[in-house]
Protein backbone atom coordinates (compact mmCIF):
# COMPACT_ATOMS: atom_id res chain seq x y z
CA UNK A 1 0.00 0.00 0.00
CA UNK A 2 1.23 3.48 -0.89
CA UNK A 3 2.00 5.57 2.19
CA UNK A 4 -0.07 8.70 2.73
CA UNK A 5 2.03 11.73 1.91
CA UNK A 6 1.75 14.48 4.49
CA UNK A 7 3.15 18.00 4.44
CA UNK A 8 3.16 20.37 7.39
CA UNK A 9 3.04 24.13 6.98
CA UNK A 10 3.77 25.84 10.25
CA UNK A 11 5.76 29.04 10.84
CA UNK A 12 6.94 27.70 14.15
CA UNK A 13 9.92 25.56 13.15
CA UNK A 14 10.18 23.76 16.47
CA UNK A 15 6.58 22.72 16.42
CA UNK A 16 6.80 21.67 12.80
CA UNK A 17 9.79 19.49 13.60
CA UNK A 18 7.87 17.93 16.46
CA UNK A 19 4.88 17.14 14.24
CA UNK A 20 7.11 15.79 11.49
CA UNK A 21 8.98 13.68 13.95
CA UNK A 22 5.90 12.11 15.49
CA UNK A 23 4.28 11.44 12.12
CA UNK A 24 7.45 9.98 10.62
CA UNK A 25 7.32 7.24 13.22
CA UNK A 26 3.87 6.22 11.96
CA UNK A 27 3.33 3.28 9.66
CA UNK A 28 1.83 4.19 6.31
CA UNK A 29 2.63 7.89 6.54
CA UNK A 30 5.37 9.63 4.60
CA UNK A 31 6.24 13.15 5.71
CA UNK A 32 7.37 15.55 3.00
CA UNK A 33 9.85 18.20 4.08
CA UNK A 34 10.58 21.60 2.53
CA UNK A 35 7.08 23.05 2.67
CA UNK A 36 7.48 26.31 4.48
CA UNK A 37 9.50 29.24 3.26
CA UNK A 38 12.87 29.59 4.93
CA UNK A 39 13.11 31.80 8.05
CA UNK A 40 14.97 34.51 6.09
CA UNK A 41 12.22 34.71 3.52
CA UNK A 42 9.63 34.83 6.26
CA UNK A 43 11.27 37.79 7.97
CA UNK A 44 11.65 39.58 4.67
CA UNK A 45 7.99 39.00 3.93
CA UNK A 46 6.90 40.30 7.30
CA UNK A 47 8.92 43.46 6.81
CA UNK A 48 7.30 44.16 3.46
CA UNK A 49 3.78 43.88 4.82
CA UNK A 50 0.47 42.92 3.25
CA UNK A 51 1.40 42.80 -0.41
CA UNK A 52 3.86 40.03 0.29
CA UNK A 53 1.31 38.22 2.40
CA UNK A 54 -0.25 37.41 -0.93
CA UNK A 55 3.05 36.26 -2.33
CA UNK A 56 3.57 34.14 0.79
CA UNK A 57 0.32 32.40 -0.11
CA UNK A 58 1.38 31.98 -3.74
CA UNK A 59 4.66 30.65 -2.50
CA UNK A 60 3.09 28.01 -0.32
CA UNK A 61 0.57 27.07 -2.98
CA UNK A 62 3.35 26.68 -5.55
CA UNK A 63 5.29 24.40 -3.22
CA UNK A 64 2.24 22.31 -2.43
CA UNK A 65 1.48 22.01 -6.14
CA UNK A 66 4.98 20.69 -6.67
CA UNK A 67 5.03 18.32 -3.68
CA UNK A 68 1.43 17.10 -4.15
CA UNK A 69 0.92 15.84 -0.59
CA UNK A 70 -2.27 13.89 0.03
CA UNK A 71 -2.78 15.71 3.34
CA UNK A 72 -1.57 19.18 4.28
CA UNK A 73 -1.56 20.15 7.93
CA UNK A 74 -1.67 23.91 7.79
CA UNK A 75 -1.15 26.26 10.70
CA UNK A 76 -4.09 28.66 10.64
CA UNK A 77 -4.53 29.67 14.21
CA UNK A 78 -6.93 32.50 13.59
CA UNK A 79 -8.68 31.38 10.39
CA UNK A 80 -8.31 34.95 9.12
CA UNK A 81 -9.40 36.20 5.71
CA UNK A 82 -5.88 35.61 4.43
CA UNK A 83 -6.11 32.02 5.65
CA UNK A 84 -9.40 31.61 3.81
CA UNK A 85 -7.87 33.07 0.66
CA UNK A 86 -5.13 30.47 1.02
CA UNK A 87 -7.71 27.69 1.30
CA UNK A 88 -9.46 28.91 -1.82
CA UNK A 89 -6.28 28.95 -3.88
CA UNK A 90 -5.20 25.59 -2.50
CA UNK A 91 -8.50 24.07 -3.53
CA UNK A 92 -8.20 25.60 -6.97
CA UNK A 93 -4.54 24.84 -7.58
CA UNK A 94 -4.11 21.59 -5.69
CA UNK A 95 -7.50 19.89 -5.63
CA UNK A 96 -6.04 16.50 -4.73
CA UNK A 97 -4.50 17.84 -1.51
CA UNK A 98 -6.75 17.63 1.55
CA UNK A 99 -6.22 20.42 4.06
CA UNK A 100 -6.47 19.97 7.82
CA UNK A 101 -6.10 23.09 9.89
CA UNK A 102 -3.93 23.28 12.97
CA UNK A 103 -5.92 25.51 15.25
CA UNK A 104 -4.84 27.23 18.43
CA UNK A 105 -5.17 25.47 21.75
CA UNK A 106 -8.02 27.75 22.64
CA UNK A 107 -11.22 26.72 20.93
CA UNK A 108 -11.28 28.52 17.57
CA UNK A 109 -14.18 30.81 16.85
CA UNK A 110 -17.14 28.95 15.45
CA UNK A 111 -17.89 31.21 12.48
CA UNK A 112 -14.24 31.20 11.52
CA UNK A 113 -14.15 27.42 11.54
CA UNK A 114 -17.40 27.33 9.60
CA UNK A 115 -15.91 29.65 7.01
CA UNK A 116 -12.76 27.55 6.71
CA UNK A 117 -14.81 24.37 6.30
CA UNK A 118 -16.96 26.08 3.66
CA UNK A 119 -13.76 27.02 1.82
CA UNK A 120 -12.66 23.42 1.65
CA UNK A 121 -10.80 22.51 4.85
CA UNK A 122 -11.45 18.86 5.68
CA UNK A 123 -11.04 19.26 9.40
CA UNK A 124 -9.11 20.87 12.20
CA UNK A 125 -6.75 19.73 14.89
CA UNK A 126 -5.68 21.25 18.12
CA UNK A 127 -2.05 22.38 17.91
CA UNK A 128 -1.40 20.60 21.16
CA UNK A 129 -3.13 17.45 19.97
CA UNK A 130 -1.87 14.08 21.01
CA UNK A 131 0.38 12.69 18.19
CA UNK A 132 -1.90 9.66 18.13
CA UNK A 133 -4.81 11.91 17.23
CA UNK A 134 -2.85 13.55 14.47
CA UNK A 135 -2.03 10.30 12.74
CA UNK A 136 -5.60 9.10 13.19
CA UNK A 137 -6.85 12.33 11.64
CA UNK A 138 -4.47 11.91 8.70
CA UNK A 139 -5.76 8.39 8.04
CA UNK A 140 -9.41 9.39 8.31
CA UNK A 141 -9.05 12.43 6.07
CA UNK A 142 -7.14 10.30 3.55
CA UNK A 143 -10.15 7.97 3.45
CA UNK A 144 -12.32 10.92 2.51
CA UNK A 145 -13.82 11.52 5.92
CA UNK A 146 -13.93 14.80 7.77
CA UNK A 147 -12.08 15.34 11.05
CA UNK A 148 -14.55 17.59 12.78
CA UNK A 149 -16.05 17.14 16.27
CA UNK A 150 -19.67 15.97 16.29
CA UNK A 151 -20.70 19.15 18.05
CA UNK A 152 -19.35 21.21 15.16
CA UNK A 153 -20.94 18.82 12.64
CA UNK A 154 -24.25 19.65 14.32
CA UNK A 155 -23.62 23.34 13.69
CA UNK A 156 -22.60 22.68 10.09
CA UNK A 157 -25.83 20.74 9.52
CA UNK A 158 -27.82 23.62 11.04
CA UNK A 159 -26.13 26.02 8.63
CA UNK A 160 -26.78 23.82 5.59
CA UNK A 161 -30.45 23.38 6.55
CA UNK A 162 -30.82 27.08 7.25
CA UNK A 163 -29.53 27.98 3.79
CA UNK A 164 -31.61 25.30 2.07
CA UNK A 165 -34.66 26.57 3.91
CA UNK A 166 -33.97 30.21 3.01
CA UNK A 167 -33.54 29.22 -0.64
CA UNK A 168 -36.84 27.37 -0.68
CA UNK A 169 -38.67 30.34 0.85
CA UNK A 170 -37.23 32.63 -1.82
CA UNK A 171 -38.21 30.20 -4.55
CA UNK A 172 -41.78 30.25 -3.27
CA UNK A 173 -42.08 34.02 -3.12
CA UNK A 174 -45.35 34.95 -4.69
CA UNK A 175 -44.72 37.56 -7.38
CA UNK A 176 -48.22 38.97 -6.84
CA UNK A 177 -47.71 40.08 -3.27
CA UNK B 1 -38.45 13.15 27.98
CA UNK B 2 -37.76 10.46 25.40
CA UNK B 3 -40.17 9.20 22.82
CA UNK B 4 -39.66 5.78 21.23
CA UNK B 5 -41.52 4.87 18.06
CA UNK B 6 -41.42 1.47 16.43
CA UNK B 7 -43.99 -1.05 15.18
CA UNK B 8 -41.98 -3.84 16.82
CA UNK B 9 -42.47 -4.60 20.50
CA UNK B 10 -39.02 -6.22 20.62
CA UNK B 11 -37.33 -3.10 19.29
CA UNK B 12 -39.16 -0.91 21.80
CA UNK B 13 -38.17 -3.23 24.65
CA UNK B 14 -34.53 -3.23 23.61
CA UNK B 15 -34.46 0.57 23.26
CA UNK B 16 -36.10 0.90 26.67
CA UNK B 17 -33.24 -1.06 28.19
CA UNK B 18 -30.76 1.29 26.53
CA UNK B 19 -32.38 4.49 27.78
CA UNK B 20 -33.31 3.23 31.25
CA UNK B 21 -31.11 5.95 32.80
CA UNK B 22 -33.34 8.68 31.46
CA UNK B 23 -36.47 9.93 33.15
CA UNK B 24 -39.79 9.58 31.38
CA UNK B 25 -39.81 7.28 28.41
CA UNK B 26 -42.89 7.06 26.21
CA UNK B 27 -43.57 4.53 23.48
CA UNK B 28 -45.62 4.72 20.31
CA UNK B 29 -46.26 1.77 18.01
CA UNK B 30 -47.99 3.59 15.16
CA UNK B 31 -47.68 6.88 13.31
CA UNK B 32 -50.95 8.16 14.76
CA UNK B 33 -49.90 7.39 18.31
CA UNK B 34 -46.56 9.06 17.61
CA UNK B 35 -48.16 12.22 16.21
CA UNK B 36 -50.44 12.43 19.20
CA UNK B 37 -47.52 12.12 21.62
CA UNK B 38 -45.49 14.68 19.70
CA UNK B 39 -48.30 17.20 19.86
CA UNK B 40 -49.15 16.62 23.48
CA UNK B 41 -45.79 16.06 25.10
CA UNK B 42 -42.64 18.10 25.18
CA UNK B 43 -40.37 15.31 24.06
CA UNK B 44 -36.73 16.39 23.70
CA UNK B 45 -35.71 13.42 21.62
CA UNK B 46 -37.44 10.86 19.45
CA UNK B 47 -35.94 7.51 18.55
CA UNK B 48 -37.68 6.61 15.32
CA UNK B 49 -37.76 3.22 13.65
CA UNK B 50 -37.49 3.77 9.90
CA UNK B 51 -39.79 0.77 9.43
CA UNK B 52 -42.67 2.50 11.17
CA UNK B 53 -45.35 2.75 8.46
CA UNK B 54 -45.63 6.32 7.22
CA UNK B 55 -42.08 7.60 7.81
CA UNK B 56 -40.21 5.92 4.95
CA UNK B 57 -40.09 9.16 2.99
CA UNK B 58 -37.83 11.98 4.29
CA UNK B 59 -40.61 14.50 3.70
CA UNK B 60 -42.78 12.53 6.12
CA UNK B 61 -40.06 12.86 8.73
CA UNK B 62 -39.92 16.60 8.01
CA UNK B 63 -43.67 16.73 8.74
CA UNK B 64 -43.04 15.18 12.16
CA UNK B 65 -40.48 17.91 12.88
CA UNK B 66 -43.08 20.51 11.93
CA UNK B 67 -45.41 19.05 14.55
CA UNK B 68 -42.80 19.50 17.23
CA UNK B 69 -39.90 21.69 16.07
CA UNK B 70 -37.94 21.27 19.29
CA UNK B 71 -37.69 17.50 19.12
CA UNK B 72 -34.39 15.97 18.06
CA UNK B 73 -34.94 12.88 15.94
CA UNK B 74 -32.63 9.90 15.61
CA UNK B 75 -33.60 7.45 12.88
CA UNK B 76 -32.87 3.72 13.20
CA UNK B 77 -32.77 1.65 10.05
CA UNK B 78 -31.06 -1.19 8.33
CA UNK B 79 -28.01 -0.33 6.23
CA UNK B 80 -28.88 2.53 3.91
CA UNK B 81 -27.07 3.89 0.86
CA UNK B 82 -25.21 7.16 1.47
CA UNK B 83 -27.65 9.02 -0.73
CA UNK B 84 -30.74 7.77 1.14
CA UNK B 85 -29.20 8.52 4.52
CA UNK B 86 -28.16 11.99 3.44
CA UNK B 87 -31.74 12.72 2.33
CA UNK B 88 -32.93 11.69 5.79
CA UNK B 89 -30.45 14.10 7.38
CA UNK B 90 -31.68 16.86 5.09
CA UNK B 91 -35.16 16.42 6.51
CA UNK B 92 -33.69 17.74 9.77
CA UNK B 93 -32.92 14.65 11.85
CA UNK B 94 -29.97 14.78 14.25
CA UNK B 95 -28.77 11.23 13.88
CA UNK B 96 -28.96 7.96 11.97
CA UNK B 97 -28.05 4.62 13.53
CA UNK B 98 -28.19 0.99 12.64
CA UNK B 99 -31.22 -0.84 14.00
CA UNK B 100 -29.23 -3.45 15.84
CA UNK B 101 -27.47 -0.94 18.04
CA UNK B 102 -26.15 -2.09 21.40
CA UNK B 103 -28.35 -0.77 24.24
CA UNK B 104 -25.19 0.64 25.85
CA UNK B 105 -24.23 2.63 22.75
CA UNK B 106 -27.81 3.84 22.48
CA UNK B 107 -27.52 5.84 25.67
CA UNK B 108 -24.29 7.42 24.35
CA UNK B 109 -26.11 8.43 21.17
CA UNK B 110 -29.01 9.94 23.11
CA UNK B 111 -26.71 11.95 25.36
CA UNK B 112 -24.62 13.21 22.44
CA UNK B 113 -27.62 14.25 20.35
CA UNK B 114 -29.23 16.00 23.31
CA UNK B 115 -26.01 18.02 23.62
CA UNK B 116 -26.33 19.21 20.02
CA UNK B 117 -23.98 16.73 18.41
CA UNK B 118 -24.75 15.24 15.03
CA UNK B 119 -24.70 11.44 15.04
CA UNK B 120 -23.61 10.83 11.49
CA UNK B 121 -21.39 8.03 10.28
CA UNK B 122 -17.96 9.27 9.37
CA UNK B 123 -18.22 8.35 5.70
CA UNK B 124 -21.08 10.82 5.30
CA UNK B 125 -19.25 13.73 6.95
CA UNK B 126 -17.41 14.69 3.77
CA UNK B 127 -20.76 14.84 2.03
CA UNK B 128 -21.87 17.34 4.65
CA UNK B 129 -18.76 19.48 4.13
CA UNK B 130 -19.14 19.30 0.33
CA UNK B 131 -22.70 20.50 0.68
CA UNK B 132 -21.58 23.36 2.94
CA UNK B 133 -18.90 24.35 0.42
CA UNK B 134 -21.33 24.20 -2.48
CA UNK B 135 -23.93 26.36 -0.77
CA UNK B 136 -21.31 28.89 0.34
CA UNK B 137 -19.98 29.09 -3.22
CA UNK B 138 -23.49 29.54 -4.68
CA UNK B 139 -24.12 32.27 -2.17
CA UNK B 140 -20.98 34.20 -2.94
CA UNK B 141 -21.61 33.84 -6.68
CA UNK B 142 -25.17 35.06 -6.26
CA UNK B 143 -23.96 37.98 -4.18
CA UNK B 144 -21.43 38.86 -6.87
CA UNK B 145 -24.06 38.63 -9.61
CA UNK B 146 -26.37 40.88 -7.63
CA UNK B 147 -23.75 43.51 -7.03
CA UNK B 148 -22.75 43.37 -10.71
CA UNK B 149 -26.36 43.98 -11.68
CA UNK B 150 -26.78 46.81 -9.19
CA UNK B 151 -23.61 48.34 -10.59
CA UNK B 152 -25.26 48.49 -14.02
CA UNK B 153 -27.79 51.02 -12.74
CA UNK B 154 -27.24 54.73 -13.29
CA UNK B 155 -26.66 56.80 -10.12
CA UNK B 156 -30.26 58.03 -10.28
CA UNK B 157 -31.66 54.53 -10.77
CA UNK B 158 -29.52 53.31 -7.93
CA UNK B 159 -30.87 56.05 -5.71
CA UNK B 160 -34.45 55.10 -6.54
CA UNK B 161 -33.79 51.38 -6.10
CA UNK B 162 -32.37 52.10 -2.64
CA UNK B 163 -35.47 54.09 -1.71
CA UNK B 164 -37.67 51.22 -2.89
CA UNK B 165 -35.54 49.02 -0.62
CA UNK B 166 -36.47 51.34 2.25
CA UNK B 167 -40.12 50.70 1.45
CA UNK B 168 -40.97 54.11 0.05
CA UNK B 169 -43.86 54.60 -2.38
CA UNK B 170 -43.50 56.19 -5.82
CA UNK B 171 -45.14 59.31 -4.45
CA UNK B 172 -42.71 59.60 -1.54
CA UNK B 173 -39.78 59.05 -3.88
CA UNK B 174 -41.06 61.70 -6.29
CA UNK B 175 -41.38 64.19 -3.44
CA UNK B 176 -37.99 63.41 -2.01
CA UNK B 177 -36.17 63.70 -5.32
CA UNK B 178 -38.29 66.60 -6.57
CA UNK B 179 -39.31 64.79 -9.75
CA UNK B 180 -42.71 63.72 -11.06
CA UNK B 181 -44.22 60.36 -10.23
CA UNK B 182 -44.19 59.64 -13.94
CA UNK B 183 -40.43 60.03 -14.02
CA UNK B 184 -40.11 57.70 -11.01
CA UNK B 185 -42.20 55.12 -12.88
CA UNK B 186 -40.07 55.49 -15.98
CA UNK B 187 -36.93 54.93 -13.91
CA UNK B 188 -38.53 51.92 -12.24
CA UNK B 189 -39.41 50.35 -15.58
CA UNK B 190 -35.78 50.68 -16.59
CA UNK B 191 -34.59 49.24 -13.23
CA UNK B 192 -36.97 46.26 -13.55
CA UNK B 193 -35.67 45.65 -17.06
CA UNK B 194 -32.01 45.79 -16.05
CA UNK B 195 -32.47 43.59 -13.01
CA UNK B 196 -34.97 41.33 -14.74
CA UNK B 197 -37.51 41.56 -11.92
CA UNK B 198 -41.23 42.09 -12.23
CA UNK B 199 -42.29 43.75 -8.99
CA UNK B 200 -41.08 46.18 -6.32
CA UNK B 201 -41.07 43.59 -3.53
CA UNK B 202 -38.45 41.54 -5.31
CA UNK B 203 -36.51 44.68 -6.13
CA UNK B 204 -36.63 45.70 -2.46
CA UNK B 205 -35.39 42.27 -1.38
CA UNK B 206 -32.53 42.39 -3.88
CA UNK B 207 -31.50 45.87 -2.79
CA UNK B 208 -31.54 44.94 0.89
CA UNK B 209 -29.51 41.83 0.11
CA UNK B 210 -32.07 39.31 1.29
CA UNK B 211 -32.73 38.01 -2.20
CA UNK B 212 -30.08 37.27 -4.75
CA UNK B 213 -30.90 37.51 -8.42
CA UNK B 214 -29.67 33.95 -9.07
CA UNK B 215 -32.24 32.48 -6.69
CA UNK B 216 -35.15 33.67 -8.71
CA UNK B 217 -37.13 31.03 -10.46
Amino acid sequence: MQPITVAIADDDGGRRARFEHSLQAEQGIHVLADVVTSPDEMTANRRLGTRTNMSAIDNLVARIRRLKPRVLLADMKQCTDADCAMLVSLRRECPETLVVLLADETEPQEERVMQALAKGARGYLNLEADPLHISKAVHMVDRGEAWVPRQMLGKVMDQVLHWCHAASIEANLDPAC
Amino acid sequence: MILLASPSADTLASWKRGVSDFAQVFCADSLDALKLSLERSKAQILLLDHDLPGVANPSEIADLIKLSPEVKIVVFSGTLADEAEWEIFKSGVRGCCHKNIEPKLLSTVVTAVLQGELWMRRTLTCRLLDELGKIALDQSKAKQATSDLLASLTPREHEIATLIGNGESNKQIALRLAITERTVKAHLTEIFRKLDVSDRLKLALIVTGSLSTLDQT
